[in-house]
This record gives C-alpha cells, sequence and structure tokens, in this order.
C-alpha cells in the first residue's frame, strides 16, 4: 500500500510535468498539439547526445534539451500555427505529421534501437520495503518545483497574467494592449521547455526510443480531457489520477495494461462528461 | 484640429458593409455620444478605432494616426476600451482584471489604481472576488477600472447602461463626468437610451445602418426627430 502510494506520488508529478506544456497550449489557444510528444522525444535524444555521448555534465544536458524544446516550440509556432490562424483542424494535422517526421528523423540519427539513459543520479533508496532511484525522487522534486515556479510566473508576472488573459478572452486582452501573438509565442516557447525536460525524466523512467512519443502524448491528452480546459491545479490533480490509476493497474492487474486504462478513462470522460471534470476556462 | 478624429470610416464583416464614410471628431476634455438602434453599426465603430475590423479610412489621435496598427499598439498611444459585453477575464480576481489592464501601463499602475479605487470604492472592497460571481454593474465598473488602468488619453464606452438598474446608471454617468472634471480624460459613449447620452454628452451624433445621420449639441438635437427615429430604431 505504501508502495503504490510512494510510485504514485513520484509518477504523478513527473505526469504533470509532462501534461503542463500540453494543457497550457491548448488553454491558450484551445488547440491540441498533436507534436508535443516530440518535444520528449527530442528533449531524451539531446540529453542521451550530450550527457551520455559527449559526457557533458548532466544537468547542462538537461538545459540543452529545455534549450532545444524552446527553439522547437517557437518554430513551430512560427511556421505552422501562425500561418494556419485560427484553423485547428489544420494545426492538428500538421502537428501529428510533424511528430512522425520527428520520429523518422530520429531513427536517421540515432537507429532504431531502444537506449538506457544513465541515472541523473546514480543509487537506490529503500523506503517501506521500495527501491526508489535517486534519479526517480530526482525527476519527481524537479518537476514539482517547476510547477510551482510556472505557477508562480502565471498568477503574479505582467507575461504570466497576459496568457491567463489571452486563454480566457482573447478580445479583453486586446483591448488591454497585449499583443496575442506575443504571448502565444512565450507560450509556446515555455511549452517546449517544460515538454523537452519532461522527456529526459521520462526517457530515464522507461527508455529512450524513436516511438516514445506517443505514450507520453496519450498521457497529456488525457489529462487535458479529463480536467477540461487546462488550469494549472486541475492538471496537478487530473495527472495524479491518471498516475496512481496506471501505479494501480500495473500492481494489481498487469503492468502491460497501465496504458491501456487510460486510454478507456479518456472515453469514458468524453462520453460521460464531454467538457471533463473541471470544465472551466482558466490557466 | 480636433484630439480624435475619424474620417471617412468604412467597416466590413467580410463582404457586409457595417459602416459607411463615417465622419465624427471629438475634442480634447470632451464627453461625446453616439446614439442608434440595435444594429446601427456602434459596436463596429468603437472596435474600428482599437483596430479590431477590417476598415477603410483614417484614425487620428492627436498627430498619430491609428489605422492600420494593432490593437496593442492603439492602447499603448492612448485609448481605452470598455466594450459592450465587458469582455473581461472571468476567472481571475477583479484585482487581476485591473492589473492585466496595466500591461501597457505598468509605471502608472499605483496612480491609476488609487483612481480606480477612488471612482469606485466597491472594486477596492471587492478586490479578491473573481468577476465570474459578480453582477452586471460591478463588471461594468471592472471594465472601466481595467480601461482605466491603460492610462487612456480617450476613453471609449460602449453602451455604458445596457442591462443594468436604473440607480446603478446614475453611478455610471456621475463616475464618467468625474473622470471629464477631475481626471481630464476625453470620453466617446454609444447608447441606444438617448436620454441617457442627453443628460451626460455635451454634443451627440446620430448613427442609422452605418451612415451618420445626424450630429450637433444637446441643445441642437434635443427635439430633433431624427434623434427619435434613431432612438425607436424606425
Ligand atoms: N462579427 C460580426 N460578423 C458579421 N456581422 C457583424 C458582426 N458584428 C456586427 N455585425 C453586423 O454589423 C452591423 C452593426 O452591428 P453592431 O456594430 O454590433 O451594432 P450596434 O452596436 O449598434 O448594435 C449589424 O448589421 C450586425 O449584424
Ligand atoms: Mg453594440
Amino acid at each position: 500500500m505504501l508502495q503504490i502510494l510512494i510510485q504514485g506520488l513520484l509518477l504523478s508529478g513527473l505526469y504533470a510535468l509532462l501534461a503542463m506544456g500540453f494543457t497550457l497550449i491548448f488553454s491558450i489557444g484551445r488547440v491540441l498539439n498533436l507534436a508535443y510528444g516530440s518535444y520528449l522525444l527530442i528533449g531524451g535524444y539531446v540529453y542521451f547526445q550530450f550527457s551520455q555521448v559527449m559526457g557533458m555534465p548532466k544537468l547542462a544536458g538537461v538545459a540543452l534539451a529545455a534549450i532545444v524544446g524552446v527553439v522547437m516550440g517557437i518554430a513551430k509556432f512560427r511556421l505552422i500555427v501562425k500561418p494556419l490562424k485560427g484553423d485547428h483542424v489544420a494545426v492538428e494535422i500538421s502537428t501529428l505529421i510533424l511528430a512522425v517526421v520527428l520520429q523518422a528523423a530520429v531513427v536517421l540519427v540515432f537507429g532504431d534501437s531502444s537506449k538506457i539513459l544513465l541515472p541523473i543520479i546514480p543509487g537506490v533508496k529503500w523506503l517501506a520495503g521500495t527501491a526508489i532511484p535517486y534519479s526517480n525522487l530526482f525527476a519527481a522534486i524537479a518537476s514539482w518545483l517547476i510547477l510551482i515556479g510556472l505557477y508562480l510566473f502565471v498568477r503574479t508576472t505582467h507575461t504570466g497574467r497576459a496568457m491567463q488573459a489571452v486563454s480566457m478572452d482573447p478580445k479583453g486582452a486586446a483591448i488591454s494592449g497585449i499583443d496575442s501573438d506575443r504571448v502565444n509565442m512565450i507560450t509556446w516557447a515555455i511549452s517546449g521547455a517544460l515538454g523537452a525536460v519532461a522527456g529526459v525524466f521520462f526517457a530515464s523512467y522507461t527508455q529512450l526510443y524513436p516511438g516514445m512519443w506517443v505514450g507520453p502524448l496519450i498521457i497529456a491528452v488525457a489529462v487535458v480531457i479529463v480536467g477540461g480546459i487546462g488550469s494549472i491545479i486541475g492538471t496537478l490533480i487530473v495527472a495524479h489520477i491518471v498516475g496512481f490509476m496506471e501505479v494501480i493497474v500495473s500492481a494489481w492487474i498487469a503492468p502491460e495494461l497501465r496504458g491501456v486504462f487510460t486510454m478507456l478513462l479518456i472515453i469514458v470522460v468524453l462520453v460521460a462528461r464531454p467538457r471533463g471534470l473541471f470544465g472551466r476556462e482558466e490557466l | 484640429m480636433s484630439f480624435l478624429d475619424i474620417d471617412k470610416l468604412s467597416a466590413f464583416y467580410g463582404k457586409a458593409q457595417a459602416l459607411h464614410e463615417v465622419s465624427l471628431q471629438v475634442q480634447e476634455g470632451e464627453i461625446v455620444a453616439i446614439v442608434g438602434a440595435n444594429g446601427a453599426g456602434k459596436s463596429t465603430l468603437l472596435d474600428s478605432v482599437m483596430g479590431l475590423t477590417k476598415t477603410g479610412g483614417v484614425i487620428r489621435l492627436g498627430d498619430q494616426v491609428l489605422t492600420g496598427r494593432s490593437s496593442s499598439e492603439i492602447v499603448k498611444l492612448g485609448v481605452g476600451y470598455a466594450p459592450e459585453r465587458f469582455n473581461l477575464f472571468p476567472y481571475m480576481t477583479v484585482r487581476d482584471n485591473l492589473l492585466v489592464g496595466a500591461y501597457t501601463a505598468r509605471d502608472d499602475i499605483a496612480h491609476n489604481l488609487d483612481m480606480v479605487h477612488k471612482l469606485f470604492p466597491r472594486l477596492e472592497e471587492r478586490e479578491h472576488q473573481e468577476t465570474s460571481t459578480q453582477s452586471g454593474g460591478e463588471r461594468q465598473m471592472v471594465s472601466l477600472g481595467r480601461a482605466l488602468m491603460t492610462s487612456p488619453r480617450v476613453l471609449l464606452v460602449d453602451e455604458p447602461t445596457i442591462g443594468l438598474a436604473p440607480k446603478v446608471c446614475l453611478e455610471i454617468a456621475e463616475v464618467l463626468r468625474r473622470l471629464q472634471r477631475e481626471f481630464g480624460v476625453t470620453i466617446v459613449i454609444t447608447e441606444q437610451n438617448a436620454n441617457f447620452a442627453l443628460s451626460l454628452a455635451e454634443r451627440l451624433y446620430v448613427l442609422e445602418s452605418g451612415h451618420v445621420t445626424a450630429s450637433g449639441t444637446v441643445e441642437e438635437l434635443r427635439d430633433d426627430p431624427r434623434l427619435a427615429e434613431a432612438y425607436f430604431g424606425h
């Protein structure tokens, strides 16, 4: 029981980080960035390349992954989202195609085989009969710190309030002097950084392989759909629902079914509560 | 030359033309009302000043041309807007709504917040309330307050009295007068309610189906049949 609690908390912290970048984009543009998983993919491989292959310090590898995520986010906004102004279906199709293309590019550069990431912090802590890798603990704590930072940023800075404003009422934001293109671009940049860092953590939880963008994308979609339009608090709560559900399914039913239950949850909520459990339009 | 100068403004929604070469001048420190029935183009006119519609013609504020600029630049140049449906941020507090208004006027926050709280003491009492839970009158106050936080030189108010109780209408009118008198703000309002417009403004324009059909001082227009016509929307 304690074991499930500990594993659930660790995994959910990571899921919250992972989903946050996705919900941010959804709440500000009402559009699903189906290439979101490729931030995780590219982030993981950037870290692998710089820290593991080239031997740079691990935190520098994480920082580089975040920077690449920022660049990808800005590029996606400038090259896809802005030219397709307002056409959500076109954005969703293009981003999905982009994700597949990026997967192919990763195969081309790094090959098809999966790679094991060395832990960011080696070692294991024993707690209540459970082995907790330090790197998972680190990932969970880092995720929480990043999310707290994001929350404070969104709630207390002019740019953060502008992000909320654009998400709640674009016309109201415009007549308050907010340049929504600029705010959108900043949001895409933040989303890219969150996704890329989550990718490093996620890959060290599981493995690094070219198809690894799909699983996290499903988790992120689940969090948005179950949570309703993405508020930060709602995202945190739902990330814990999904995280705990997966840990419980793995422990009590079968590890292979964890993802299946997440997908079932998406369908059940879509049918039962089309606007999600926390359907209010805030950030 | 006038302070706010709208010269042959046309506005379009797709192929439909909502304004036809509307010309309108506002002097610094004046209160001007645009009176027209539902659908006359009042909101379109104010949206156009904010750069929110597709337009032809020229709009100037002081020596700056507003036409062709983005809304955020227009706000920076000194136009504040309290729109018809308020467009507040429903899950933000009153205070945060006001602070969003200060996005381009960050150096004036203390001064502007003080002014808003003097005009609407209620907003200070309710500063932690989410605007989604407020009454129509309170939302109008937040909307005006948010516009004032942008440090406007001219304030556009779209139908300030729509849907409000008579007592609240009087309160809003009084605040607009104080803004003009004590803070020197130039004000443009739109109204369907001609009586309210007559009681508040110094000059009026009558707008009908996207055309200006009459203009003049309150005395000139008080008994003008065109005003009554616009009022009742034929
Ligand atoms: N977003 C829009 N799309 C298409 N037509 C519009 C839109 N907004 C207003 N209109 C049309 O423009 C005309 C003027 O509308 P509006 O400016 O809202 O009038 P008012 O504010 O005086 O009631 C109306 O015929 C209205 O149907
Ligand atoms: Mg209107």
